[in-house]
């Protein structure tokens, strides 16, 4: 059965810039999850990113749910500042808007500068038909299976 | 639970930390260098399931 729901954007810190004098904050497509591994689960904030191939989460959100994430399978990646890195994927659960869903995650240790876990294609957006309205700052997500 | 959604004021104060929100994300209830602590601290202040992220040193602007 299909289930749909909204979430909310959520507003961060942000520095004016020079094209930007007036910004204090930024709204990003941001949401609480759950990552759940057997028994164990750890929630986290993390960006809606259709320009990622997959999801990837900090290594230390990953050992909060008791993963050895070295033993995962390795993914060398690329960020935009073209530098390589790491990411070792495991099979866990994701909870979000109150909806279970099965995802083989990568975790890394390079993310350090980057405040959220990222939900890409493969593992969220293949689970969702998801619509973004900045305007009202809402993300409708709809299942597609799972 | 009403959620709290804006994050600007509550999150700038902890560059470069691990930080654990209560569950209706109105307020911090745990500063850390790793999850883990933010977690306990979090619990401590009888927050059982907080949401933790990570403040960066700045937010800036992302292209991803």
């Amino acid at each position: 059965m299909s289930v749909r729901f909204k979430l909310d954007y959520r507003k961060f810190p942000a520095q004016p810039t020079e094209p930007f004098p007036r910004r204090a904050s930024v709204s990003r497509p941001v949401v609480p999850i759950a990552l759940i591994n057997g028994s164990l689960h750890v929630r986290n904030l993390a960006l809606i990113d259709s320009g990622a191939d997959y999801c990837i989460f900090h290594a230390e959100i990953g050992e909060q749910i008791g993963l050895q994430i070295e033993s995962g399978k390795c993914l060398s990646f690329f960020g935009t500042g073209g530098q390589e890195q790491s990411a070792f994927f495991h099979d866990i659960k994701l909870e979000v808007g109150g909806h279970e869903i099965s995802c083989f995650a990568g975790f890394s240790r390079d993310l350090l500068s980057l405040p959220y876990g990222i939900l890409g294609q493969i593992g969220f957006f293949d689970k969702f038909k998801i619509t973004f309205d900045y305007e009202k700052e809402k993300i409708e997500l709809q299942s597609v299976g799972d | 639970m009403t959620e709290n959604t804006d994050l600007s004021e509550i999150l700038k104060n902890y560059p470069d930390k691990w930080v654990a929100l209560s569950g209706d994300s109105s307020k911090v209830v745990g500063v850390a260098d790793k999850p883990a602590e933010a977690i306990q601290q979090a619990h401590a202040k009888n927050e059982p399931d907080p949401i933790l992220t990570r403040v960066p040193k700045n937010y800036g602007t992302y292209i991803l």
